[in-house]
């Protein structure tokens, strides 16, 4: 029965130890529940708490605003890593005070901006997403008439008669616009984003043809060289032309190419309202799809360090980023 | 439902010497009129939309937009009553965190290392200094320790929780019986389906987190108490009960010190349970190793693979630690005398007192925070970790295999294909073209031929909830990956738990494999497969496969090993050879066992059903994964309730005759837990 008294030993000091390091940390801030630039309203920047997405793209934000408001502003920047949906009610609660790149979550907006109106839209980050058909360049090279979609026609087993769909939780009408244009091509899907890079990717490093769902910005996109296949333009006349085969319906009406996506900031509306100067610099923050491909690249591609990577891009574009500041 | 009623249990087919042959047949003749079936009915009779309950998701979406405002005016009482558990859930969470940076990384691994030598011994204290070291030369020291305090939290809770209610369960048999289904739920219905209700109630971060994992958790923590107090003797009770003990004395001083060992090993299965969660508790706040293989899957997959190990890592260091702990102080197997327990206590003391100077002398040198990349002396710079040349390596293995001119791809790609065209399509096909009614009735009566009528008008009902969703078709296909999955993992589990059980060096080398594919996060590994397959549903396949296998070896390799003796020498003392014994008494003998595996391993594989969305599976994975991503929480919810109807349907069908298995008297949960921790008991493994 002894041991059984030594186990006691070991839970009372655990948790007085553990009490003990409870009180001794209780001034700083609790972690991850950043208070935002609540601290003295006006010209001291406090802390900022910014939020990081799984892709690529989503860091190089990060980490080039972070090194402007830790160089410029004095502010704390602290990054967050939690998942598209979830992060507004993050920002719901106040502990992320801002997203850098959202890809129009439509129904969100509607829940937490405008009914709820415990978020705020942050305007566009400069950055357009672009959804279409590429092809490797080789293929390009070797079938120039691949250029449109008219080019496709009849010669679809070049591919192996397949399309190699994009992630299932990204918008997406390939499955119709195949039906609705024509062409004998079957939809398969590899699964989410690290799924399908692997299989093109695969097929690209042995020069096979492969024609599938992809976007830009993307760093890969800077280490693979692709070639975008046209698809129906937009024009007036069918300017009602849907993207999100979501919706369901005929397939008919989603025949046309994929509109530009605005990429959209969002502020809490704590961090809002908290007259932080981070607030002013992040709303007027812009970048190019080329700025954030080259830093993404430089940290997914080139391994570099993501504080570092950001920094360097910072000092060589000093013009845009004093916009930002003025 | 005509073409195949229960009625074709026609006596021509029973042959008379064995029952189970009979049953063959019978199973046989259904799925021939199934096919017979599909090439005269194909595609004619989809699911009727008539009989689709098509406004659910719409219901279930505003459910979720009610709770969202309820939370946000902030004046429901039941809100008020959450936020103090989130409150605590935090605090622990970020309390626990700020004790191991307070110990510093050096006080850390000592403490660590030397309170397992004390109570575990050495060779446990060895796996958690390498576990530690390995944190800190992976890099990921910061990343493990976070991880680290949120599942010492999340077990915690889920013990303080998962303990009393399995205790209240192991005394009382009709609780017990109510809570099972919903035991059976938390574990089949994917984390994906309830994350963003659990961020609308609890908000992101730590508690979050906490919570999600302890949906996960506390079953196993329930089942395990409620065996371990239900195994008690009643004599032991019933004496106690004699001498005027009272119910509290009865629970506190005889049934909980008995089941002791079972209370241990719920401890250790909660453990496990709890880390195959760390990524989903990444994607709300959850912070440590969940996110750096949720990044690392985007842009480095060899650093998701690192981080994988690194989870891995700490899952058999805990293992190791908490059995070991277990084993050494059994106060059963402790006969100490007083100079002993003199002796004992000084060691205690002794190390209480070197952790405390270590962690001083670290605080005093400034050993203080994180382990450090790098260490800096006044004349260089030494990198402390060599995470790069890992990446490296791992690199390196990835490229060898994402060629398709190499030695793998060559066995690999062809199996796949022969996987597709021979089994996951011919089978999809007649499940989800063939009409709806054939299939129902089909599958309803192998359930009454195998397993009885209760079961079979269980399954019947399941199947027909399943169709009234709305999610027949994607329902069929993920039925007919999942019977695929099942059978091949059943083959070779079975093959490989006999194997394991006639030599014990085998099951010994194959232990921390077993470990490994348990609670590596699938993403990570099957990104590789997904270079070696061909495009289609066969990486979801292998995905199962893998995950469900474990189960399997380990309950054939326990029921093999508990077959009594005395058969087994009277076989051989009639001269029969080792062959013999194994085919004609060790197999039959465990055939409950092995059985059993058979379902545990369709349970296995279901639970994976949203992994194959991921990696290209389609069907109801494919919906669940949606539902987070794109805000479509009712279909979410949905597609999750189809897959576990679809858990409970296969469970009926497979889980044979109740009158054969006698000697397990708790014949409840699906996931059968309870019943594996009883056979495993004798070997005394912990899984």
């Amino acid at each position: 029965m002894k041991t059984h008294r030594h186990m006691w030993a070991v839970v009372t000091a655990l948790t007085l130890a553990l009490s003990v390091a409870a009180c001794g940390e209780e001034k700083d801030e609790p972690a991850g529940g950043g208070d935002g630039g609540s601290a003295a309203a006006g010209k001291d920047c406090g802390n900022v708490v910014i939020n990081e997405n799984a892709w690529a793209g989503s860091t190089a934000n990060v980490y080039i605003a972070k090194a402007v408001l830790e160089e410029d502003l004095g502010c704390e920047v602290e990054v967050t890593k939690i998942a598209e949906i979830p992060v507004f009610q993050a920002m719901a609660d106040g502990k992320v005070d801002v997203v850098l790149e959202d890809w129009q979550h439509v129904d969100e907006y509607e829940q937490y901006i405008e009914k709820a109106k415990t978020v705020v839209q942050g305007g566009p980050l400069g950055v357009e997403g672009h959804i279409g058909w590429f092809v490797p360049q080789y293929v390009m090279d070797e079938n120039p008439e691949f250029e449109t979609w008219e080019g496709l026609k009849g010669k679809e087993d070049v591919f192996n008669s397949e399309f190699l769909g994009g992630d299932p939780s990204y918008v997406q009408k390939d499955k119709e616009l195949i039906e609705a244009l024509g062409l004998d091509l079957k939809h398969v899907t590899a699964g989410a984003e690290p799924a399908q890079v692997a299989r093109w990717s695969q097929a690209y490093k042995q020069e096979e043809p492969v024609l599938f769902y992809w976007y830009t910005p993307q760093y890969l996109n800077q280490e693979y060289e692709l070639a975008e296949v046209k698809l129906p333009p937009r024009t007036e006349a069918n300017k009602d032309c849907k993207d999100d085969a979501k919706e369901g319906g005929d397939p008919e009406q989603y025949r046309c190419e994929y509109d530009i996506t605005i990429i959209n900031k969002l502020f809490s509306k704590k961090f809002a309202d908290s007259g932080s100067p981070a607030y002013d610099v992040l709303r007027k923050m812009k970048l190019t799809n080329e700025d954030q491909e080259l830093v993404a690249k430089a940290i997914a591609g080139d391994k570099q360090d993501p504080e570092e990577a950001g920094a360097d891009w910072v000092a060589d574009n000093q013009d845009t980023v004093q916009q930002w500041l003025e | 439902m005509a073409v195949a009623s229960g009625r074709l249990r026609a006596p021509a087919f029973a042959s008379p010497t064995s029952r189970f042959r009979g049953r063959g047949a019978q199973v046989g003749a259904i799925v021939a009129l199934m096919v017979i079936a599909y090439f005269f009915f194909k595609d004619d009779f989809p699911w009727p939309s008539s009989l689709v309950w098509a406004e659910l998701p719409g219901k279930l979406d505003s459910a979720q937009d009610w709770l969202l405002e309820q939370r946000t005016e902030g004046s429901n009482p039941f809100f008020a009553m959450l936020d103090g558990f989130r409150a605590f859930a935090d605090w622990l969470v970020t309390a626990l965190l700020d004790f191991l940076t307070w110990l510093t990384w050096v006080g850390t691994l000592v403490a660590g290392t030397l309170i397992v030598l004390r109570y575990g011994g050495w060779r446990a204290a060895l796996v958690v200094l390498g576990a530690f070291v390995s944190f800190a030369l992976m890099g990921l020291w910061e990343e493990s320790i976070q991880t680290l305090a949120l599942m010492g939290a999340a077990v915690l809770v889920s013990l303080a929780i998962g303990v009393p209610i399995g205790v209240f369960a192991g005394r009382n048999e009709r609780f017990h019986r109510a809570i099972t289904p919903v035991l059976d739920a938390m574990q089949i219905v994917p984390a994906f389906a309830y994350l963003m209700p659990v961020v609308i109630v609890f908000s992101v971060g730590p508690a979050a987190a906490v919570i999600c994992t302890l949906i996960y958790a506390i079953p196993p923590a329930v089942r395990i108490t409620a065996l371990g107090i239900r195994g008690v003797t009643p004599e032991s009770v019933e004496a106690s009960q004699a001498l005027g003990a009272t119910s509290a004395q009865t629970l506190f001083k005889v049934q909980l010190p008995l089941a002791r060992r079972q209370l241990l090993l719920a401890l250790n299965q909660t453990i496990m349970f709890a880390l195959s969660l760390v990524v989903i508790a990444g994607l709300i706040g959850g912070r440590g190793l969940g996110d750096v293989v949720t990044n690392g899957l985007y842009s480095n997959p060899a650093l998701a693979l690192l981080a994988g190990v690194a989870i891995v890592i700490m899952a058999i260091a805990l293992d190791r630690a908490t059995s070991a702990i277990a084993d050494r102080t059994d106060p059963a197997r402790r006969q100490l005398t007083d100079e002993g327990r003199k002796r004992a206590h000084r060691i205690t003391l002794g190390m209480f007192g070197a952790i405390a100077l270590v962690v001083v002398g670290a605080r005093l040198l400034g050993a203080d925070g994180i382990y450090p990349e790098e260490f800096e002396t006044a004349t260089s710079i030494y990198t402390a970790d060599i995470q790069d040349s890992i990446l490296g390596w791992i690199q390196d293995v990835l490229d060898y295999i994402q060629d398709p001119d190499s030695f793998i791809f060559g066995i690999t790609d062809p199996i796949g294909n022969f996987i597709l065209d021979r089994f996951l399509e011919p089978l999809r096909k007649l499940l989800v073209e063939a009409p709806w009614f054939v299939v129902l009735g089909g599958l309803t009566a192998i359930a009454y031929v195998l397993s009885g009528l209760r079961p079979a008008v269980t399954a019947l009902l399941m199947l027909a909830a399943i169709g009234i969703m709305g999610v027949w078709e994607p329902a069929m296909d993920t039925a007919s990956q999942v019977l695929v999955a099942t059978a091949i993992a059943v083959v070779i589990g079975i093959a490989i738990g006999i194997w394991a059980a006639e030599t014990p060096r085998v099951e010994r080398a194959i232990r921390p494999v077993l470990d490994t594919l348990q609670t590596l996060p699938q993403l990570v590994y099957i990104i590789p497969f997904i270079y070696l397959m061909p495009v289609s549903r066969v990486p979801g396949v292998v995905a199962s496969v893998l995950y469900a296998i474990p189960v399997v070896i380990r309950l054939v390799t326990s029921g093999i090993r508990s077959v009594p003796p005395a058969p087994v020498e009277a076989a051989q003392a009639f001269g029969a050879s080792r062959m013999q014994v194994l085919r004609k008494v060790k197999v039959p003998l465990a055939r409950d066992s092995i059985m059993l595996g058979v379902n545990q391993g369709t349970i296995m594989v279901l639970a994976v059903v949203v992994i194959g969305g991921l990696v290209g599976s389609g069907a109801l994975g494919d919906l669940v994964a949606r539902g987070l991503q794109r805000n479509e929480f009712g279909l979410g919810v949905v597609a999750s309730l189809a897959i576990l109807a679809l858990g409970i349907a296969l469970d009926r069908v497979t889980q044979g005759k109740r009158g054969t298995r006698t000697d397990l008297p708790d014949r409840g949960p699906m996931f059968g837990l309870v019943r594996r921790r009883r056979q495993m008991q004798p070997g005394g493994g912990a899984v």
